[in-house]
Formats: structure tokens, C-alpha cells, sequence
């Protein structure tokens, strides 16, 4: 069953987009297809919230933002990483892996 | 993926519409891609856009969400854009100075000359005329004028004070006042203060209190009560140092104790120069309608006009004229607001001074828009370069704006610390011709009158150098510059109208200084019939209860002063007068020609001697001593001076002036006749005539010498304290310096100021030295500048025509012919810019003509002479490059363009 992305804790959409970004400049539609595809369905992303994120995330300085022309021809905005966002992503990565772990050895615990 | 390099900052938001359209634009195109992908699912279009559309969520919402965060942050980054660019800007700027130092210097030099003198003149307008006089409501004081027959302005008599004060209903309080000098003695040392003496309500007129004691109270307002006075902060600094314990304190003016009872506040200066004020009532009240002592300062009542003040006053002296008839010569009356009365003919005055000033601010910024016009010309490919990669018209005037606003800022100071130095020369000269001067300083008012006249020529400059710089065809501008580095044909026609307004204007002030210079050498050549150089005055005041003996102890004293005089190394002559030399005497009046000296006149014969005009003379009257004429230098042209034997007691003897001598006497028998000039001192004892001296002419030196009786000190002694010891010495510094050490050995208690007739003189001709420093250091600036205007010009032209010069210098022009070239050019514009400054001229000079003294407004002399040195100055000025372009070699001109 997947789970609506209100389920995701707000950093972890924020480590997602950064993440996906880290291979390259994308346009928003290909963010969250790439995170979809990733996440084996699993992750469904609500797409208003995405581009929240994403404005976010240029807003902080992680990212930016260029009109461009996509694949078929349509102008598209393509979001990039900035260095600041790259660093980002490191730290808040190792965060949320150490968090991942938390969270499943208390779940097998139980 | 996108395309790179192409930077964020290009492509800012500039609106929160903006920033909604973007986001629009986004999601159509995710939404769009969304539903295409659901189609190659099998979905139908409409199927695939409400999916897509659900998948995505709240649009409104995100929307909302990215204005709110997106506004601000574009905000920061538009105004740290703009920070930036201006900083940019500032420093090209600065570099562009650096790069040209001569340029930044000799453009803000020119505009602090401009800014200062406006300025300067400014403040003066500002403390004189825009500043309310510092009282409470300043325009509810009125001075009152009594009317006479002919119109003619007349102090007030006591009873027609009076008269006005109880049938008056429109002031609120009106007071008299007058000012004499009176003698101050303190702490050991005598001054010389000027007093007034004033009526009861003088400070509830002017709603001053005192800082330190009391005013007066009904006692001290009575008659014959002991006298009190009330004395200026300047004077409680200078003689008590700022001691309250001032306050009881009896001074002595002669032998009167007068007690201190209280210190005004600093800046009540009224009447003007007053350090001291008194009751009058003590004195007494004159009950004569035609004893016009009595200047009256009146505060109109709340709410009511001076207007009505005017026809109020006016009406109740005409009913007592109706009334009295005869023995007044009050006809009418008028109320003048306090600060006409005070600024008067000196507003129209400052005005044209303040205009004269504005027009030297206008050539110094024609100057400067020459200058940059020269430098945009220069600038011009960079420019167009700048246009080429993008660069807006606004942003170019934005960078234009900034180098202009740096060279006003800097002459915005200099012009600051120029109108400072202008303003402490002005407080040095105090010229008499400018009320409220010591009001004078350099306050906020003023500053932010300089930094808005900076700013607003910068911003002129600014358009001036952003028109001409934009305006050329970018592509005529690069292959132009590529050439010659220099502007096209219609740059010189702007810079050269420039000029041609620049020297007009300078001839303009040029032609003001001339008239105002010839006028003054003419008043300056004038005989006065006396000394003028060489020539110390002692003024004394002989201050002391008025009983028997007053004039035998003052003569005595005055036999011993001149005495001291005469043994002071040095002095030649040393005469007395009862008023100082360059003065219409102490008095003047109608006197009575009689028969014999042998029989008195008696006072009731007298109105019947008067009627007969045949009988009657006009003269002015001075009390002086044998010595007076010798030492002033005035010739005896006939019969003799006083001499020792008129002694009080023998037959009274005059000296006439020729003037009067040919005016009652045309026959030229003058000597031996008698008159009679009771009407000064009520001394009828007839006088016979002895001698005839030279004419002087006194008070102003362009009027014509008045006819005058003189009487002799030791007969007629009258009752003055005021005396003049005229001492003639070849070195007038150490001869004060003597007498100073010398005289209070006589008396200490007498207070005693030196002065000399140069300065006595000198003061009558204020006005018009001023006005001629004035004009005259402006029209020098303005010439100057003019040169300069005329110099970069001619260069710029020569610059400009290179090529063409050299050619034909390659195809055997002589030197001559170029420098002829040249220079042709310099004369066409300084003659188009004489003729117009000519005329205007014509009509502007009209306004000083109220200065002039025997030169016409057109005096041709002042607009030729002007015209010559104007032109030849611009053909200087066009010579220099004239020359460089006869130097030119055709070959370095060709190939180095």
C-alpha cells in the first residue's frame, strides 16, 4: 500500500529532492518521477508539495533554478544543487540514516 | 538540460505577479508531462487530466505558499542589486577622477565657488529678511510715524503720544523710545553705552523679561525718581562678566549713580545697538506738540491687522490735528510693520545681491556642463559601448548621476567652507548697510540650502551629460571615436551657446562692478574742504549735573585736554565742536538778520522780525573753537577765526561758510553783519559775522555743501556734553596711543573714543563699498570661469578640427592663417556673448542706480571698457590652442587618428 507523502516527515522530502538532484539538474516532473521510481511505488508524493520543497529549498540557497527547454521542447524550469545544498544533503543524510536505524531497532525490539 | 552560464541575477522576478505567472507556468508543464504519461497508460485525455490534476494537490495553496516566501527574498536580492550597481558606479566614478584629477578638481572647485557665494548671500537673506525678528509674534510690532504737511515722516511729540495712547483701538501697548550715548562708569574704568530711554510699556511692547533682576516698576517710572537701568547680556558679559551679583549694583554715568536692576535676555538688540535702558519718566514730560523727540514702537492687538493699526493711528491724529489746530504739525499718522521699517530699502538691495551671486552659480555650472559635455565627448565610445552590451539609458544616467553627485558632494563642502569664511568677513566688516547682522550665522537652515543647491545641480548636470551623452547615434559614435576621439558638430554648437551665456552673464556683472567702481573713485576724488587724512577725533562726553558751574568746569576741562593734545609729539593743530567732522553740526534752524549789534532783541518782537522772509536765513550751527578750522584744514577765505579776546562776555562773533556768505550776502559784504540764531539755544544775543571759511561737505559726500554758521565754544557754549577734540597729526596710530595714555591723566571718569575722519568718511560710503566688493569679486569669479569656458572650448574645437587643420597646414597654410583660423572663432563667440550681455546689461544696471553718484546706468565708458577686456581676455583664451594648432604636424594628425 502506498503512503501519502503527509506521512513523510518534512526533512525527508527536503534529503529526497536533494538527493535526487545530486545527479543532475532536473525539471520538477522528473523529480518526482525519479523519486517514485526509486521508491518502488512505495513513496507517492503529493506534486503541490514537492514544489513547496523545491522553492523552499531555492529559497534557502540549496538549490537553484533556470528556465531551460525539456526533452519535447517545452520550457521547463530545471532546478540544480548549489554547494550550500550539497552539504546539505551530506549532513542531513547521515542524520536521517542514523535515524532510520533508531527507529527499526526499536520496531524489532518489540 | 538547461543551458549554462547565464546567470540568476539576469533574470531576477520583478513582481509577486511575476513570481505567480512563473509558478503557473510550472505547473502546467508538470501537469502537462503528467497527463501524457498517463495517456501511453491507457487512460483516456479527460481521465488523464483529472488524474493529474488530483495527483498534484493544491495549486492555490502552493501558490500562496511561494509569493509569501518568494517577495521578501526577491526584495533583498533587487536592493542588494541596486546597492550593488551604485557602489559599482561610485567606484568608476572614483576611478574616473582619479583617472583625470584636473578635471575633478578644477569642476568642483568651480561649483564650491558657485555654491559658496550663493551661500554666503544666502545666509544674509536668511538672518535679515526670512528670519522673524526674535520676539514673540514679530508681526504684531508696528513703528509709528507721525504725518507732517508734505507727507514727510515725523517723530513723536509727548502730547501727541499721549493723544494717541488714550484714543487708540488697536494696539495693545505702545511705548517711545530714543537713544542717546551715555557714559558708563564701573569697576573704575568709564564706557561709552548706547542708551535709550523709554516709556512705560517699551518691554510689554517687545514681551521681553529680564534673564537675571527686574524691569521697571511704578516707582521707578515716577518723576525725579532715582535712576535705574536695565542693561544688555553683551554688556553684563563685557563689563560684569556674566556676574549675577550685578543685580543692586550702583554704576555712575558722569556724576548721576544709576542702580542696575536687571540683565535682558541675549539677542534683544532694540533699538538697534542698545546696551542699556532707562525710564524716561524721571525726566519729565515736554508739553510742547512740536518737540519731536520721540520714536514710538506699538504692538497691535490680537487678531487685528496692521492695516487697521495704520487707519486707526491715522484717524486719531487727524482729530488732533482737527483739534489743536495749528500748534501741532502731526497731520496724519501710520503704523509700519517693525520689520519693513528695519529691513527696509536693504531687502531690494540683498535681493540683487543674492541674484548677482545666482548668476555666478549658473556660469559656474554652465563651466562644469562644459567641462563634462568635453569629457562625455571624450566618453562617448565608451558609452556606446556600454550601450551595446545592455546597458539602459537609465543606468547610464544612474553612473552619470553618481560621478556628477561626487563632484557636487565635494564642491557642496568646499562651497560650505567658502560661504563660512564669506560669512566671518562679513561679521568682520558689520557693514552698517545690513540690519540684524550680528543675527547672522552659518545655521541648518542655510546648510540644507547648500546641500539642496548641490543636489539640484548635480541632477541638472547629471541630465545635461546623460543627454548629450545618449543621445549621439551609437554607431556614428564608435566609427566617429575611432578617428578623432572627439564629439561631432553639434557638441561644439552646445558648448559654444554655453560660453556665449557665460560671457554674457559675466558681462553682466562685469558691467554692475565697472559702474559701481566708477561711481565710487568719484566719490572718493571728492573734496570734502577739510582733511581728510592725518585727522584723529576724540569723542568725549562731558557727563555731569547740569547745575552753575557746568559749563565753567567743562571748559576748564576741555582748555586742559587741548592742552594735552598739543603737547602730544606730532600734532599741528587741535580744535573742538560740539559735533563730530562729516556731520551737518549739532543742530540747524532759521536765524534773524539785524541791524546793529548794539540792541537785544526781545522775544516779543521776534514773531514780527520773522514774518518779514527778507529778514530770515537757513543754516546749519556748530559750536567750535578758533583752532577747529586750522586744524581741520578748512581755509579762511576773508575777515578772521575766533580769537582768544571773544572771550565769554565780549561782543559775540561767527564764522560763515561761503555758501552762505553767497547765498545772503551774493554782494559779498557778509563781514560786519549781525545776526541773531536763538532758535537753537534760546540765546538771543546778536552775532556779528568776522570771517568767511571754505565750504565742507558733511553727512554724504555727493551732496552739496550746506550753508553754515559757526559760533564760538568760549560765547556760546551751549549746553551739549558731546565734545569733538580734532587733533591733526601726520601719524594717527601713535598720536590715539598718546592721547589715550594722555587725557584720562586729566579726568579718568570721562569716557572717551577715538576714532579717525578717514573711518568717519569711509562709513558714509558703505553701502557702496560693499556693494562694489560684492559685484566686483563676483564678476572676477565670473571672468574667470568665463576664460576657462572660452579655453576648453577653443580647445576642444582645435581637438575637434585636427584633421582638418592639418590638412591644411599639408596643403601650405601659414601659421598665422591658423592661429587667424583659430581665433576667429574665440572672437565670434566673445562678441556674440559681449553684445548680448550689452543689453542685458542695458536693462539690469537699472536697479543699482540708486548707488551711482554722477555715472549713468549706460555710462559708456564702464560697458566699453568691459566689452574690450572681455574680448581681449576670450582672444588670450583662444590663443593658447590657436597656437598648439599652428604646431600641428600634418603627418602625426593623419596617421596617429
Amino acid at each position: 500500500m502506498p503512503r501519502d507523502a503527509s506521512d513523510l516527515l518534512h526533512g525527508t522530502l527536503d534529503v529526497l529532492v536533494l538527493k535526487t538532484l545530486s545527479w543532475g539538474a532536473m525539471h520538477g516532473y522528473a523529480i518526482a518521477e525519479w523519486i517514485e521510481r526509486r521508491g518502488d511505488g512505495e513513496l507517492v508524493i503529493v506534486d503541490a508539495a514537492l514544489y513547496k520543497a523545491l522553492h523552499r529549498l531555492e529559497e534557502s540557497g540549496s538549490v537553484t533554478s533556470e528556465w531551460g527547454l525539456s526533452d519535447n521542447n517545452r520550457r521547463a524550469k530545471y532546478y540544480s544543487l548549489t554547494t550550500r545544498g550539497r552539504a546539505r544533503l551530506r549532513s542531513e543524510s547521515e542524520t536521517w540514516k542514523r535515524y532510520a536505524i533508531a527507529v527499526g531497532r526499536i520496531i524489532e525490539s518489540s | 538540460m538547461p543551458p549554462s552560464g547565464v546567470r540568476r541575477a539576469f533574470r531576477l522576478p520583478v513582481s509577486s505577479g511575476q513570481i505567480a505567472r512563473d509558478l503557473e507556468d510550472e505547473v502546467a508543464f508538470h501537469v502537462a508531462m503528467r497527463v501524457q504519461a498517463l495517456e501511453r497508460t491507457g487512460l483516456s485525455h479527460e481521465d488523464a487530466i483529472a488524474e493529474a490534476q488530483r495527483k498534484f494537490g493544491d495549486v492555490q495553496d502552493l501558490r500562496d505558499y511561494c509569493v509569501a516566501i518568494e517577495v521578501p527574498h526577491m526584495q533583498r536580492a533587487l536592493f542588494r542589486e541596486r546597492m550593488h550597481s551604485a557602489w559599482q558606479d561610485l567606484r568608476f566614478a572614483l576611478r574616473q577622477c582619479r583617472r583625470s584629477p584636473s578635471f575633478a578638481f578644477i569642476a568642483s572647485l568651480t561649483l564650491a565657488l558657485g555654491v559658496g557665494a550663493t551661500t554666503a548671500i544666502f545666509s544674509v537673506v536668511d538672518g535679515v529678511i526670512l528670519k522673524p525678528l526674535p520676539f514673540n509674534h514679530p508681526e504684531q510690532l508696528v513703528q509709528l510715524w507721525g504725518i507732517d504737511a508734505n507727507g514727510r515722516h515725523l517723530h513723536f511729540a509727548d502730547p501727541t503720544f499721549d493723544h494717541l495712547l488714550a484714543e487708540n483701538h488697536t494696539l495693545s501697548a505702545a511705548a517711545e523710545y530714543n537713544t542717546s550715548d551715555m557714559s558708563f562708569s564701573a569697576n573704575g574704568t568709564a564706557s561709552r553705552v548706547t542708551a535709550a530711554g523709554v516709556s512705560k510699556e517699551f518691554f510689554r511692547v517687545l514681551d521681553v523679561r529680564p534673564e537675571l533682576g527686574r524691569a521697571f516698576a511704578p516707582e521707578d517710572q515716577e518723576k525725579g525718581a532715582p535712576l535705574v537701568v536695565v542693561i544688555s547680556h553683551a554688556l553684563w558679559i563685557r563689563l560684569f562678566g556674566g556676574s549675577p551679583s550685578v543685580i543692586g549694583t550702583t554704576v555712575k554715568s558722569g556724576q548721576t549713580p544709576i542702580t542696575i536692576i536687571g540683565v535682558l535676555p541675549a539677542g534683544v538688540e532694540f533699538p538697534s545697538g542698545a546696551d542699556a535702558w532707562y525710564p524716561r519718566e524721571p525726566f519729565g514730560e515736554n508739553t510742547s506738540y512740536t518737540a519731536h523727540n520721540w520714536n514710538v514702537i506699538a504692538r497691535v492687538r490680537d487678531g487685528l491687522t496692521t492695516q487697521a493699526a495704520t487707519r486707526d493711528v491715522s484717524m486719531v491724529l487727524r482729530r488732533l490735528h482737527a483739534a489743536v489746530g495749528e500748534a501741532t504739525w502731526t497731520f496724519d499718522g501710520t503704523a509700519i510693520p517693525l520689520r519693513d521699517q528695519i529691513i527696509g530699502s536693504v531687502k531690494v538691495l540683498l535681493l540683487l545681491i543674492l541674484g548677482a551671486s545666482g548668476v555666478l552659480l549658473l556660469i559656474a555650472c554652465a563651466n562644469v556642463a562644459n567641462l563634462l559635455i568635453a569629457r562625455m565627448a571624450v566618453r562617448e565610445s565608451e558609452i556606446a559601448v556600454r550601450v551595446a552590451i545592455g546597458a539602459g539609458r537609465a543606468r547610464i544616467a544612474q553612473q552619470l548621476l553618481i560621478e556628477t553627485s561626487l563632484l557636487a558632494a565635494v564642491g557642496c563642502l568646499g562651497g560650505i567652507a567658502i560661504a563660512w569664511a564669506g560669512m566671518r568677513t562679513l561679521l568682520v566688516l558689520r557693514p552698517a548697510l545690513i540690519p540684524r547682522v550680528g543675527e547672522l550665522s552659518l545655521d541648518w537652515r542655510v546648510l540644507a540650502f547648500a546641500v539642496a543647491l548641490s543636489a539640484a545641480t548635480a541632477v541638472a548636470l547629471a541630465l545635461v551629460a546623460a543627454w548629450r551623452g545618449t543621445a549621439g547615434d551609437l554607431r556614428a559614435a564608435l566609427s566617429q571615436s575611432q578617428r578623432t576621439q572627439g564629439g561631432g558638430g553639434a557638441s561644439y554648437r552646445v558648448r559654444g551657446s554655453l560660453v556665449v551665456v557665460q560671457l554674457a552673464m559675466t558681462v553682466v556683472l562685469l558691467i554692475g562692478a565697472g559702474l559701481l567702481a566708477r561711481s565710487f573713485v568719484g566719490l572718493m576724488r571728492i573734496d570734502p574742504g577739510f582733511r581728510t587724512h592725518g585727522m584723529v577725533v576724540a569723542a568725549t562726553i562731558f557727563d555731569e549735573p547740569r547745575d552753575s558751574d557746568y559749563v565753567g568746569r567743562r571748559a576748564v576741562y576741555y582748555q586742559q585736554l587741548a592742552e594735552r593734545a598739543l603737547a602730544i609729539p606730532g600734532v599741528t593743530g587741535v580744535g573742538m565742536s560740539d559735533a563730530p567732522p562729516f556731520s551737518n553740526g549739532s543742530s540747524n534752524g532759521t536765524f534773524l538778520m539785524l541791524d546793529n549789534a548794539g540792541i537785544k532783541p526781545v522775544p516779543s518782537e521776534l514773531e514780527a522780525l520773522f514774518n518779514d522772509k527778507s529778514r530770515t536765513g537757513y543754516a546749519t550751527y556748530r559750536t567750535a573753537t578758533g583752532g577747529y578750522f586750522k586744524a581741520m584744514g578748512i581755509p579762511l577765505l576773508a575777515g578772521r577765526v575766533f580769537e582768544a579776546t571773544d572771550r565769554a562776555g565780549a561782543p559775540e562773533v561767527a564764522v560763515i561758510n561761503a555758501a552762505l556768505a553767497h547765498k545772503q550776502w551774493p554782494n559779498g559784504d557778509a563781514i560786519g553783519k549781525v545776526i541773531e540764531f536763538g532758535n537753537i539755544d534760546g540765546d538771543l544775543t546778536p552775532i556779528t559775522i568776522v570771517g568767511i571759511v571754505g565750504d565742507t561737505r558733511e553727512e554724504d559726500l555727493a551732496a552739496d555743501p550746506l550753508p553754515a554758521v559757526y559760533v564760538d565754544f568760549d560765547q556760546r557754549p551751549g549746553n551739549s556734553d558731546q565734545m569733538y577734540v580734532i587733533m591733526a597729526a601726520a601719524r594717527e596710530g601713535s598720536t590715539i596711543a598718546a592721547a589715550r595714555a594722555a587725557f584720562p591723566q586729566v579726568r579718568a571718569d570721562v569716557p572717551i573714543r577715538f576714532l579717525t575722519v578717514e573711518d568717519i568718511i569711509g562709513r558714509s560710503v558703505d553701502s557702496q563699498r560693499f556693494m562694489l566688493l560684492l559685484v566686483g569679486v563676483f564678476g572676477a569669479v565670473a571672468l574667470l570661469l568665463a576664460t576657462l569656458g572660452v579655453y576648453s572650448v577653443i580647445s576642444y574645437l582645435v581637438a575637434q578640427r585636427g584633421r582638418e587643420i592639418s590638412i591644411r597646414v599639408a596643403l601650405g597654410a601659414s601659421a598665422p592663417q591658423i592661429v587667424g583660423l583659430v581665433l576667429r572663432q574665440g572672437a565670434v563667440l566673445s562678441i556674440v556673448g559681449a553684445v548680448i550681455g550689452g543689453v542685458a546689461a542695458l536693462a539690469a544696471t537699472r536697479v543699482l542706480k540708486k548707488l551711482l553718484y554722477q555715472v549713468s546706468t549706460t555710462d559708456p565708458v564702464a560697458f566699453v571698457s568691459v566689452v574690450v577686456v572681455l574680448c581681449g581676455v576670450a582672444l588670450v583664451a583662444s590663443y593658447l590652442p590657436a597656437r598648439r594648432a599652428a604646431r600641428f604636424e600634418p603627418m602625426d594628425v593623419l596617421r596617429g587618428g
